[in-house]
């Protein structure tokens, strides 16, 4: 079994599978206390005119969705915080408005676009060298940054006022998570698909949330579930001739449903 | 814990403040005085705007004219000295957090548990049966004394209460005024409260503040809350009780 990490591609595919997983669930454990299931998908939605942006004008489509989704995530929360309009339905407009504009960008793209596709349902097997680099460079420094202030992110989610009262800058907070936030779904997005990345984004959460009691306990949990699916996943994938990103988000849902019957079997 | 002669005792002040919302004046042309060291108690009926000014004092949401200060500073530079307790209602119960964890959220450093014992001590709950307990297991009067630790971590100068003894029973109720009490005593923080428990703050603030949209009054409860005023803002109906503890 393990000869087929022999392979370079299943190399460079573990590698950005973990590192994205590990991302997708640290990140996911405050876009599940914040009740923002709907922001990931959004943006992973409207990442889709960022890739076709890039595929139009000849420029590698990743950088631009990054830019792109960045763009579109600093305007939700722009707009979050000066309308009366409330959360879901300003990612909704982004989220329909970005794909209609990226269905107009393909259309003006002559031929057949296979990148396009490996972006619509994800092709980990696909990811090249300097695609481990980019997502390397990236998680590490979302991640150095979501470690330093993790207890302060923790507190702006939990009690805004408190936290600000408190000396904490949660305006400058919020806004890094937000870019977090959409830089990482458009790394998931390579791996996993835009249709895809928000399950890696809740799931591994969601089933530690139904396992812990600690918030600790929760945030660490998340990421070690959202590692062990990803690699499991991965090598089923390959097994099953399976597409990966399905297969890996098929692995964490079968493992949440087997946390949540055993849980629920234990309490009784 | 710095002792309280270490500590800098505040006075607030409002001058003129106007605060309004999608066109609407919430609060109009209000100016009073907040005596360093005192309990002062917020009161109103429903809709007089007390949240909304506790908030604008606060600097949480912004006025049109007017200034508030403390000891002439503007609120956010005193941020990191003011401890806030929000309605219990206001914090997420479902949020998977332990009490301890949640205290800890307060402190620059991690290495305080001594203090997180401490501080529960002083709330009167369990440091350790308590302390493990996820905030949603916690019952309304548990979960409040948990706000008023968590405010208390770091030994403000001011504290500010949004209805403290809502929801809490009798016995519950005159604890937190208590604790307050002892706050101000020993501690020589000026505190701040929102209250609808007329007939209670009576006998544990020095001052009041009664709005109703307006100021209605300021001062010493005692001089303040006259049965003209307390008819101007509770209307014919209101009763005054003695309530014995």
């Amino acid at each position: 079994m393990l000869d087929i990490l022999g392979f370079p591609f299943m190399q460079r595919a573990l590698v950005a599978g973990i590192i994205v997983g590990v991302l997708l669930a640290a990140l996911g454990v405050y876009v599940v206390v914040r009740k923002m299931a709907f922001f990931g998908d959004g943006i992973a939605h409207a990442s889709l005119a960022g890739i076709a942006l890039g595929l139009l004008v000849g420029f590698a489509p990743l950088p631009v969705a990054v830019v792109y989704a960045v763009a579109v995530a600093l305007a939700i929360y722009w707009f979050e915080q000066n309308t009366k309009l409330n959360s879901d339905t300003i990612i909704g407009i982004f989220f329909t408005a970005s794909m209609a504009l990226g269905v107009v960008l393909m259309s003006l793209i002559p031929g057949f676009q296979p990148e396009l596709i490996s972006f619509l349902f994800g092709n980990i097997l696909s990811i090249s060298t300097s695609d481990v680099v980019t997502v390397s460079i990236l998680a590490a420094i979302i991640l150095t940054w979501l470690l330093i202030f993790k207890k302060q992110l923790t507190y702006i989610s939990l009690d805004k006022d408190s936290a600000k009262i408190s000396g904490i800058n949660t305006t400058l907070h919020n806004i890094l998570f937000y870019v977090a936030l959409a830089i990482s779904v458009v790394l998931g997005v390579k791996i996993l698909g835009i249709i895809l990345v928000s399950a890696l984004l809740l799931i591994p959460a969601a089933t530690s949330r139904l396992l812990t009691s600690t918030f600790n306990g929760f945030f660490w949990t998340a990421i070690v579930a959202s590692t062990l699916c990803v690699i499991l996943g991965l090598l089923l994938s390959f097994f099953l001739n399976a597409p990966s990103g399905a297969t890996i988000i098929l692995v964490s849902t079968a493992a949440f449903f087997i946390v949540a019957l055993v849980t629920k079997i234990s309490r009784t | 814990m710095p002792s309280p002669h270490h500590k800098h005792v505040h006075e607030i002040s409002v001058e003129h403040l106007d605060v309004g919302y999608d066109g609407n004046v919430i609060l109009s042309d209000l100016s009073f005085t907040i005596p360093k060291g005192s309990i002062t108690a917020i009161i109103g009926p429903n809709g007089s705007g007390k949240s909304t000014l506790m908030k604008a004092m606060l600097g949480l949401i912004p006025f049109d004219k007017g200034k508030v200060t403390i000891s002439g500073h503007s609120v956010k530079d005193t941020y990191g000295k003011i401890g806030y307790v929000p309605q219990r209602f206001d914090v997420d119960q479902s949020f998977p957090i332990t009490v301890r964890e949640f205290l800890e959220l307060a402190l620059k450093h991690k290495e305080h548990s001594e203090r997180i014992k401490e501080v529960l001590g002083e709330v009167g709950l369990n440091p350790i049966t308590v302390g493990r307990m996820q905030i949603g297991a916690l019952s309304g009067g548990q979960m409040q004394r948990v706000l008023i630790a968590r405010a208390i971590m770091t030994d403000p100068d001011i504290l500010f209460l949004d209805e403290p003894a809502t929801g809490i029973d009798v016995a519950g109720e005159q604890s937190i005024f208590e604790l307050l009490e002892h706050l101000q005593n020993d501690h020589a923080t000026t505190i701040v409260m929102i209250s609808h428990e007329v007939n209670v703050i009576e006998k544990h603030v020095d001052n009041v503040i009664c709005l109703n949209r307006g100021l209605v009054c300021s001062g010493p409860p005692a001089k303040a809350l006259s049965n003209k005023v307390m008819k101007e803002l509770y209307g014919d109906h209101y009763e005054r009780h003695d309530h014995k503890h």
